[in-house]
Protein backbone atom coordinates (compact mmCIF):
# COMPACT_ATOMS: atom_id res chain seq x y z
CA UNK A 1 0.00 0.00 0.00
CA UNK A 2 2.90 2.34 -0.43
CA UNK A 3 3.72 2.19 -3.51
CA UNK A 4 3.29 5.37 -5.61
CA UNK A 5 1.80 3.20 -8.49
CA UNK A 6 -1.02 2.25 -5.52
CA UNK A 7 -1.41 5.60 -4.31
CA UNK A 8 -1.75 7.70 -7.34
CA UNK A 9 -4.45 6.31 -9.07
CA UNK A 10 -6.45 5.99 -5.41
CA UNK A 11 -5.60 9.89 -4.96
CA UNK A 12 -6.63 10.50 -8.23
CA UNK A 13 -10.07 9.29 -8.03
CA UNK A 14 -10.65 10.92 -4.64
CA UNK A 15 -9.87 14.34 -6.67
CA UNK A 16 -12.05 13.55 -9.53
CA UNK A 17 -14.65 12.80 -6.64
CA UNK A 18 -14.38 15.88 -4.81
CA UNK A 19 -14.06 17.96 -7.75
CA UNK A 20 -16.87 17.05 -9.74
CA UNK A 21 -19.24 16.42 -6.64
CA UNK A 22 -17.82 19.19 -4.40
CA UNK A 23 -15.95 21.58 -5.81
CA UNK A 24 -17.93 21.96 -9.10
CA UNK A 25 -20.72 23.71 -6.97
CA UNK A 26 -18.67 26.11 -5.10
CA UNK A 27 -18.64 28.68 -7.80
CA UNK A 28 -17.56 32.69 -7.34
CA UNK A 29 -18.22 34.55 -10.32
CA UNK A 30 -19.21 31.28 -12.38
CA UNK A 31 -15.69 29.90 -11.48
CA UNK A 32 -14.81 26.81 -9.56
CA UNK A 33 -11.10 25.59 -8.40
CA UNK A 34 -9.74 23.08 -10.84
CA UNK A 35 -8.47 20.67 -8.43
CA UNK A 36 -7.25 17.97 -10.93
CA UNK A 37 -4.72 21.00 -12.11
CA UNK A 38 -3.70 21.62 -8.47
CA UNK A 39 -2.97 17.85 -8.67
CA UNK A 40 -1.01 18.43 -11.82
CA UNK A 41 1.15 21.40 -10.16
CA UNK A 42 1.39 19.70 -7.42
CA UNK A 43 3.03 16.40 -8.88
CA UNK A 44 5.37 18.64 -10.51
CA UNK A 45 6.34 20.53 -7.06
CA UNK A 46 6.58 16.92 -5.69
CA UNK A 47 8.23 14.51 -8.47
CA UNK A 48 9.99 16.68 -10.41
CA UNK A 49 9.51 17.21 -14.47
CA UNK A 50 9.32 13.28 -15.23
CA UNK A 51 7.02 13.00 -12.47
CA UNK A 52 4.92 15.93 -12.99
CA UNK A 53 4.27 15.21 -16.46
CA UNK A 54 2.80 11.66 -15.11
CA UNK A 55 0.73 12.87 -12.78
CA UNK A 56 -0.09 15.50 -15.20
CA UNK A 57 -0.92 13.28 -18.10
CA UNK A 58 -3.38 10.63 -15.41
CA UNK A 59 -4.93 13.91 -13.99
CA UNK A 60 -6.03 15.27 -17.06
CA UNK A 61 -7.06 12.07 -18.34
CA UNK A 62 -9.29 11.45 -15.71
CA UNK A 63 -10.86 14.67 -15.61
CA UNK A 64 -11.37 14.84 -19.41
CA UNK A 65 -13.51 11.42 -19.08
CA UNK A 66 -16.10 13.56 -17.47
CA UNK A 67 -16.01 16.75 -19.81
CA UNK A 68 -17.49 17.46 -23.07
CA UNK A 69 -14.26 18.73 -24.59
CA UNK A 70 -12.22 15.88 -26.71
CA UNK A 71 -10.57 13.56 -24.44
CA UNK A 72 -7.03 13.90 -24.06
CA UNK A 73 -7.37 17.73 -24.36
CA UNK A 74 -6.46 18.16 -20.30
CA UNK A 75 -4.33 15.27 -20.40
CA UNK A 76 -2.24 17.08 -23.22
CA UNK A 77 -2.33 20.49 -21.52
CA UNK A 78 -2.22 19.00 -17.83
CA UNK A 79 1.18 16.65 -18.87
CA UNK A 80 2.65 19.95 -20.13
CA UNK A 81 2.00 22.10 -17.22
CA UNK A 82 3.49 19.42 -14.88
CA UNK A 83 6.31 19.09 -17.05
CA UNK A 84 7.13 22.68 -16.69
CA UNK A 85 6.70 22.86 -13.03
CA UNK A 86 8.82 20.26 -12.20
CA UNK A 87 11.82 21.90 -14.46
CA UNK A 88 11.21 25.11 -12.90
CA UNK A 89 10.63 23.89 -9.08
CA UNK A 90 14.09 21.64 -9.72
CA UNK A 91 15.62 24.77 -10.35
CA UNK A 92 14.33 26.93 -7.33
CA UNK A 93 16.05 26.30 -3.58
CA UNK A 94 12.49 25.60 -1.70
CA UNK A 95 13.58 28.29 1.21
CA UNK A 96 10.61 30.34 1.23
CA UNK A 97 7.00 28.88 2.07
CA UNK A 98 5.46 31.41 -0.87
CA UNK A 99 7.49 30.03 -3.64
CA UNK A 100 5.14 26.99 -3.71
CA UNK A 101 1.83 29.22 -3.86
CA UNK A 102 3.18 31.56 -6.01
CA UNK A 103 4.11 28.69 -8.54
CA UNK A 104 0.92 26.91 -7.90
CA UNK A 105 -0.58 30.08 -8.91
CA UNK A 106 1.26 31.43 -11.78
CA UNK A 107 1.40 27.79 -13.57
CA UNK A 108 -3.17 27.28 -12.68
CA UNK A 109 -3.37 30.51 -14.66
CA UNK A 110 -0.79 29.21 -17.40
CA UNK A 111 -2.57 25.97 -17.24
CA UNK A 112 -6.01 27.56 -18.00
CA UNK A 113 -4.92 29.81 -20.54
CA UNK A 114 -3.18 26.57 -22.34
CA UNK A 115 -6.20 24.39 -21.93
CA UNK A 116 -7.79 26.74 -24.00
CA UNK A 117 -5.22 27.64 -26.39
CA UNK A 118 -4.97 23.95 -27.19
CA UNK A 119 -8.44 23.41 -27.43
CA UNK A 120 -8.68 26.27 -29.66
CA UNK A 121 -6.02 24.83 -32.05
CA UNK A 122 -7.72 21.20 -32.23
CA UNK A 123 -11.22 23.02 -32.88
CA UNK A 124 -12.79 23.76 -29.58
CA UNK A 125 -12.75 27.84 -30.19
CA UNK A 126 -15.97 29.01 -28.05
CA UNK A 127 -13.02 28.68 -24.98
CA UNK A 128 -11.18 31.36 -26.32
CA UNK A 129 -13.05 34.48 -25.30
CA UNK A 130 -12.15 37.84 -23.14
CA UNK A 131 -14.09 35.49 -20.28
CA UNK A 132 -10.60 33.95 -20.39
CA UNK A 133 -9.24 37.00 -18.43
CA UNK A 134 -11.90 36.31 -15.49
CA UNK A 135 -11.42 32.37 -15.20
CA UNK A 136 -7.50 32.13 -15.31
CA UNK A 137 -7.18 34.58 -12.84
CA UNK A 138 -9.83 33.11 -10.34
CA UNK A 139 -8.99 29.77 -10.79
CA UNK A 140 -5.37 30.60 -9.87
CA UNK A 141 -6.42 32.35 -6.88
CA UNK A 142 -8.78 29.22 -5.74
CA UNK A 143 -6.31 26.72 -6.40
CA UNK A 144 -3.26 28.39 -4.30
CA UNK A 145 -5.74 28.64 -2.03
CA UNK A 146 -6.45 24.63 -1.84
CA UNK A 147 -2.57 24.12 -2.23
CA UNK A 148 -1.48 23.96 1.24
CA UNK A 149 -4.39 21.03 1.35
CA UNK A 150 -3.35 19.39 -2.02
CA UNK A 151 0.08 19.41 -1.96
CA UNK A 152 1.68 17.64 1.10
CA UNK A 153 -0.78 14.88 -0.22
CA UNK A 154 0.04 14.66 -3.49
CA UNK A 155 3.70 14.82 -1.93
CA UNK A 156 2.98 11.72 0.21
CA UNK A 157 1.31 9.80 -3.06
CA UNK A 158 4.49 10.56 -5.17
CA UNK A 159 6.88 9.51 -2.13
CA UNK A 160 8.60 6.22 -3.55
CA UNK A 161 8.64 2.83 -1.21
CA UNK A 162 11.88 2.95 -0.28
CA UNK A 163 13.92 5.99 0.35
CA UNK A 164 16.02 5.32 -2.17
CA UNK A 165 18.30 8.38 -3.90
CA UNK A 166 16.87 10.55 -6.62
CA UNK A 167 18.99 9.84 -8.91
CA UNK A 168 18.47 6.75 -10.87
CA UNK B 1 27.17 13.43 -16.63
CA UNK B 2 24.18 12.19 -14.76
CA UNK B 3 22.23 15.94 -14.69
CA UNK B 4 22.01 15.46 -18.85
CA UNK B 5 20.96 12.07 -18.47
CA UNK B 6 18.26 12.71 -16.26
CA UNK B 7 16.78 15.82 -17.93
CA UNK B 8 17.01 14.04 -21.50
CA UNK B 9 15.21 11.16 -19.47
CA UNK B 10 12.79 13.50 -18.46
CA UNK B 11 12.13 15.27 -21.83
CA UNK B 12 11.84 11.51 -23.53
CA UNK B 13 8.86 10.98 -21.47
CA UNK B 14 7.52 13.91 -21.41
CA UNK B 15 7.21 14.03 -25.84
CA UNK B 16 5.90 10.17 -25.02
CA UNK B 17 3.02 11.31 -22.87
CA UNK B 18 2.39 14.48 -25.62
CA UNK B 19 2.42 11.80 -27.99
CA UNK B 20 -0.23 9.60 -26.32
CA UNK B 21 -2.26 12.63 -25.41
CA UNK B 22 -2.50 13.37 -28.71
CA UNK B 23 -3.80 9.75 -29.61
CA UNK B 24 -5.91 9.73 -27.53
CA UNK B 25 -7.57 13.51 -28.88
CA UNK B 26 -7.36 12.03 -32.94
CA UNK B 27 -9.04 8.93 -31.73
CA UNK B 28 -11.77 11.01 -29.95
CA UNK B 29 -12.46 13.50 -32.86
CA UNK B 30 -16.04 14.35 -32.40
CA UNK B 31 -16.26 13.69 -28.42
CA UNK B 32 -19.59 11.63 -28.64
CA UNK B 33 -20.24 8.81 -27.40
CA UNK B 34 -19.47 6.37 -30.16
CA UNK B 35 -16.37 3.99 -30.61
CA UNK B 36 -13.96 2.85 -28.02
CA UNK B 37 -13.15 6.37 -26.52
CA UNK B 38 -16.79 7.12 -26.11
CA UNK B 39 -17.15 3.67 -24.43
CA UNK B 40 -14.51 4.19 -22.07
CA UNK B 41 -16.23 7.72 -21.14
CA UNK B 42 -19.76 6.22 -20.13
CA UNK B 43 -18.20 3.55 -18.20
CA UNK B 44 -16.40 5.63 -16.30
CA UNK B 45 -19.30 8.12 -15.31
CA UNK B 46 -21.56 5.29 -15.05
CA UNK B 47 -18.99 4.06 -12.61
CA UNK B 48 -18.39 7.03 -10.36
CA UNK B 49 -22.05 8.21 -10.17
CA UNK B 50 -23.14 6.52 -7.18
CA UNK B 51 -20.10 8.01 -5.32
CA UNK B 52 -20.67 11.38 -7.23
CA UNK B 53 -24.47 11.43 -5.73
CA UNK B 54 -23.42 10.10 -2.60
CA UNK B 55 -20.46 12.72 -1.60
CA UNK B 56 -22.89 15.32 -2.94
CA UNK B 57 -25.16 14.89 -1.10
CA UNK B 58 -23.15 14.83 2.35
CA UNK B 59 -22.03 18.15 0.81
CA UNK B 60 -25.29 19.94 -0.29
CA UNK B 61 -25.86 20.95 3.26
CA UNK B 62 -22.64 22.73 3.06
CA UNK B 63 -23.08 24.48 -0.17
CA UNK B 64 -27.11 25.09 1.22
CA UNK B 65 -25.32 26.82 4.07
CA UNK B 66 -23.10 29.35 2.24
CA UNK B 67 -25.46 30.08 -0.13
CA UNK B 68 -28.24 31.07 2.21
CA UNK B 69 -25.42 33.07 4.39
CA UNK B 70 -24.43 35.11 1.13
CA UNK B 71 -27.92 35.25 -0.71
CA UNK B 72 -30.22 35.64 2.76
CA UNK B 73 -31.58 38.88 2.02
CA UNK B 74 -32.37 38.50 -1.58
CA UNK B 75 -34.14 35.23 -1.12
CA UNK B 76 -36.52 36.71 1.47
CA UNK B 77 -37.32 39.43 -0.95
CA UNK B 78 -37.69 36.99 -4.01
CA UNK B 79 -40.38 35.19 -1.75
CA UNK B 80 -42.33 37.88 -0.86
CA UNK B 81 -42.09 38.77 -4.96
CA UNK B 82 -43.22 35.01 -5.82
CA UNK B 83 -45.77 35.15 -3.41
CA UNK B 84 -47.30 38.46 -5.21
CA UNK B 85 -47.10 36.81 -8.71
CA UNK B 86 -48.43 33.65 -7.48
CA UNK B 87 -51.87 35.78 -6.07
CA UNK B 88 -51.58 37.13 -9.64
CA UNK B 89 -51.37 34.05 -11.38
CA UNK B 90 -54.09 32.27 -9.57
CA UNK B 91 -56.38 35.15 -10.65
CA UNK B 92 -55.53 34.80 -13.95
CA UNK B 93 -55.47 31.04 -14.10
CA UNK B 94 -59.70 31.12 -14.82
CA UNK B 95 -59.67 33.22 -17.73
CA UNK B 96 -56.36 31.54 -19.11
CA UNK B 97 -57.73 27.80 -18.99
CA UNK B 98 -60.72 28.55 -21.30
CA UNK B 99 -58.03 30.62 -23.87
CA UNK B 100 -56.20 27.42 -23.50
CA UNK B 101 -59.27 24.60 -24.54
CA UNK B 102 -59.79 27.38 -27.25
CA UNK B 103 -56.16 27.10 -28.53
CA UNK B 104 -55.25 23.44 -27.87
CA UNK B 105 -58.66 22.60 -30.21
CA UNK B 106 -57.07 25.05 -33.30
CA UNK B 107 -53.33 23.58 -32.93
CA UNK B 108 -55.53 20.12 -33.84
CA UNK B 109 -57.80 20.95 -36.63
CA UNK B 110 -54.04 22.61 -38.38
CA UNK B 111 -52.18 19.13 -37.12
CA UNK B 112 -49.15 21.09 -35.78
CA UNK B 113 -47.40 19.45 -32.86
CA UNK B 114 -47.08 20.48 -29.63
CA UNK B 115 -45.02 20.22 -27.37
CA UNK B 116 -47.36 18.76 -24.27
CA UNK B 117 -47.81 16.01 -26.57
CA UNK B 118 -44.64 14.71 -26.98
CA UNK B 119 -43.33 12.17 -24.91
CA UNK B 120 -41.56 12.95 -21.88
CA UNK B 121 -38.83 12.27 -19.02
CA UNK B 122 -38.51 13.42 -15.93
CA UNK B 123 -35.29 14.38 -14.48
CA UNK B 124 -33.49 16.17 -11.79
CA UNK B 125 -30.31 18.42 -12.31
CA UNK B 126 -28.02 16.16 -9.72
CA UNK B 127 -24.35 18.15 -10.71
CA UNK B 128 -23.13 21.38 -12.46
CA UNK B 129 -19.90 21.62 -14.64
CA UNK B 130 -16.82 20.16 -13.95
CA UNK B 131 -15.58 23.05 -16.51
CA UNK B 132 -15.26 26.35 -16.22
CA UNK B 133 -15.40 26.71 -19.70
CA UNK B 134 -18.55 25.23 -20.52
CA UNK B 135 -22.33 25.54 -19.11
CA UNK B 136 -23.92 22.22 -18.83
CA UNK B 137 -25.41 20.23 -15.75
CA UNK B 138 -26.30 16.81 -15.05
CA UNK B 139 -29.09 15.11 -15.11
CA UNK B 140 -30.21 11.86 -13.34
CA UNK B 141 -31.64 9.74 -15.95
CA UNK B 142 -29.46 8.42 -18.57
CA UNK B 143 -30.08 5.82 -21.97
CA UNK B 144 -31.33 3.47 -19.40
CA UNK B 145 -34.93 5.77 -19.66
CA UNK B 146 -34.79 6.64 -22.69
CA UNK B 147 -32.56 10.08 -22.76
CA UNK B 148 -30.48 10.52 -25.70
CA UNK B 149 -28.28 13.20 -26.89
CA UNK B 150 -29.83 15.62 -29.48
CA UNK B 151 -33.11 15.48 -27.33
CA UNK B 152 -34.48 19.12 -26.05
CA UNK B 153 -34.95 19.77 -22.16
CA UNK B 154 -37.39 21.75 -20.82
CA UNK B 155 -38.81 23.02 -17.62
CA UNK B 156 -42.47 24.49 -17.41
CA UNK B 157 -41.34 27.64 -18.63
CA UNK B 158 -39.12 27.12 -21.57
CA UNK B 159 -36.04 25.50 -23.11
CA UNK B 160 -32.73 24.51 -21.16
CA UNK B 161 -30.85 23.57 -23.31
CA UNK B 162 -30.32 20.21 -25.22
CA UNK B 163 -29.03 16.67 -24.35
CA UNK B 164 -24.97 16.58 -25.63
CA UNK B 165 -24.02 13.24 -23.62
CA UNK B 166 -25.71 10.37 -22.25
CA UNK B 167 -24.39 7.29 -20.44
CA UNK B 168 -26.83 4.41 -19.12
CA UNK B 169 -27.31 6.35 -15.70
CA UNK B 170 -26.61 10.08 -16.25
CA UNK B 171 -26.57 12.44 -19.37
CA UNK B 172 -25.15 16.20 -19.64
CA UNK B 173 -27.20 18.99 -20.76
CA UNK B 174 -25.51 21.71 -23.07
CA UNK B 175 -27.62 25.04 -21.38
CA UNK B 176 -28.70 27.62 -24.00
CA UNK B 177 -26.01 29.92 -22.17
CA UNK B 178 -23.31 28.00 -23.38
CA UNK B 179 -21.38 29.85 -26.27
CA UNK B 180 -21.81 26.55 -28.33
CA UNK B 181 -25.95 26.51 -28.01
CA UNK B 182 -27.58 27.64 -31.25
CA UNK B 183 -31.78 27.52 -31.59
CA UNK B 184 -33.86 28.76 -34.40
CA UNK B 185 -36.48 31.11 -32.72
CA UNK B 186 -39.06 32.69 -34.23
CA UNK B 187 -40.73 36.21 -32.70
CA UNK B 188 -44.34 36.09 -31.75
CA UNK B 189 -45.42 39.31 -32.91
CA UNK B 190 -44.73 39.50 -36.14
CA UNK B 191 -43.32 35.67 -36.83
CA UNK B 192 -39.78 36.28 -38.26
CA UNK B 193 -37.26 34.30 -37.35
CA UNK B 194 -33.51 34.16 -36.16
CA UNK B 195 -31.03 32.19 -34.56
CA UNK B 196 -30.00 32.42 -30.67
CA UNK B 197 -27.09 32.25 -29.46
CA UNK B 198 -25.41 31.60 -26.49
CA UNK B 199 -23.16 34.58 -24.71
CA UNK B 200 -21.70 32.72 -21.75
CA UNK B 201 -23.06 33.01 -18.06
CA UNK B 202 -25.91 35.62 -16.74
CA UNK B 203 -25.58 36.86 -20.78
CA UNK B 204 -28.50 37.33 -22.27
CA UNK B 205 -28.36 35.59 -25.67
CA UNK B 206 -27.43 36.95 -29.49
CA UNK B 207 -29.89 36.80 -32.28
CA UNK B 208 -28.75 36.24 -35.25
CA UNK B 209 -30.60 36.51 -39.03
CA UNK B 210 -33.02 39.40 -37.63
CA UNK B 211 -34.26 41.30 -40.49
CA UNK B 212 -33.74 44.87 -40.23
CA UNK B 213 -37.30 45.71 -40.93
CA UNK B 214 -38.54 43.22 -38.30
CA UNK B 215 -40.31 44.98 -35.53
CA UNK B 216 -39.00 43.54 -32.85
CA UNK B 217 -41.40 44.28 -29.87
CA UNK B 218 -40.26 45.31 -26.05
CA UNK B 219 -40.28 42.11 -24.05
CA UNK B 220 -41.45 40.28 -26.36
CA UNK B 221 -41.49 36.27 -25.62
CA UNK B 222 -39.35 34.35 -28.46
CA UNK B 223 -39.90 30.80 -28.95
CA UNK B 224 -38.46 28.03 -31.13
CA UNK B 225 -39.16 27.95 -34.50
CA UNK B 226 -39.23 24.26 -34.85
CA UNK B 227 -38.31 24.92 -39.22
CA UNK B 228 -38.05 21.69 -40.91
CA UNK B 229 -35.26 19.15 -39.56
CA UNK B 230 -34.99 21.44 -36.53
CA UNK B 231 -33.12 19.95 -33.43
CA UNK B 232 -36.25 21.51 -31.25
CA UNK B 233 -39.83 21.28 -31.62
CA UNK B 234 -41.95 24.91 -32.58
CA UNK B 235 -43.48 26.62 -29.71
CA UNK B 236 -41.30 26.20 -26.93
CA UNK B 237 -40.63 29.65 -25.28
CA UNK B 238 -36.93 30.53 -25.25
CA UNK B 239 -36.84 33.65 -24.05
CA UNK B 240 -37.70 37.46 -23.90
CA UNK B 241 -36.05 40.64 -25.67
CA UNK B 242 -33.74 42.14 -23.52
CA UNK B 243 -32.79 44.85 -26.49
CA UNK B 244 -33.10 45.56 -30.35
CA UNK B 245 -31.03 47.97 -32.52
CA UNK B 246 -30.64 48.57 -35.69
CA UNK B 247 -26.59 48.97 -36.45
CA UNK B 248 -26.28 51.39 -39.35
CA UNK B 249 -24.17 48.92 -42.14
CA UNK B 250 -25.25 45.73 -41.53
CA UNK B 251 -28.04 43.89 -43.09
CA UNK B 252 -29.45 42.21 -39.31
CA UNK B 253 -30.63 43.82 -36.58
CA UNK B 254 -28.59 43.09 -33.00
CA UNK B 255 -31.37 41.82 -30.96
CA UNK B 256 -30.84 40.26 -27.20
CA UNK B 257 -32.81 37.86 -25.17
CA UNK B 258 -33.31 36.74 -21.76
CA UNK B 259 -33.19 33.15 -21.01
CA UNK B 260 -36.86 32.65 -19.52
CA UNK B 261 -35.87 29.92 -17.65
CA UNK B 262 -33.78 30.72 -14.48
CA UNK B 263 -30.72 28.94 -14.95
CA UNK B 264 -29.24 29.50 -11.87
CA UNK B 265 -32.08 27.65 -9.89
CA UNK B 266 -32.69 24.55 -12.25
CA UNK B 267 -33.78 21.82 -10.15
CA UNK B 268 -36.73 19.49 -12.16
CA UNK B 269 -36.57 19.49 -16.00
CA UNK B 270 -38.02 16.82 -18.36
CA UNK B 271 -36.08 15.89 -21.10
CA UNK B 272 -38.71 15.99 -24.48
CA UNK B 273 -38.11 12.42 -26.51
CA UNK B 274 -38.00 14.53 -29.95
CA UNK B 275 -35.56 13.52 -32.49
CA UNK B 276 -36.15 15.97 -34.94
CA UNK B 277 -38.40 15.65 -38.54
CA UNK B 278 -36.31 14.42 -41.03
Amino acid sequence: MTSPRVKLPLLLILAVVVHTAVLAQLRIDGVAPDLMLLVAIAGGVAAGPSGGAVVGFMAGLSIDLFLQTPLGLSALTFSLVGYAVGNVQAGVLRASWWIPLATVLVASIAGEVGYAAVGSVIGQTQMMTPRLLVIAPLVGVFNMVLAPLVLPVVRWAARPTQLAPAYR
Amino acid sequence: MAVYRRSNRHRFLLVLLVLTSVTILTLDQRGQSSGIVGQVRTTARDLLAPVQTAVASVFKPLGNLGGGVLHYSDVKAENAKLRRQLEAARAQAATASDAERERKELLQQQQLQFAGDIPQVSARVVSTAPSNFQLTVGLNRGRDAGVEPGMPVVTGAGLVGKVVDASRTRSTVLLVTDPSFNVGIRFTTSGDVGVAKGAGARQALAVDFVDVNTKVGDHEIVVTSGLQQSVFPPAVPVGRVASAHKVPGLLQQDVRIDPIVDLRRLEFVKVLKWKGTA
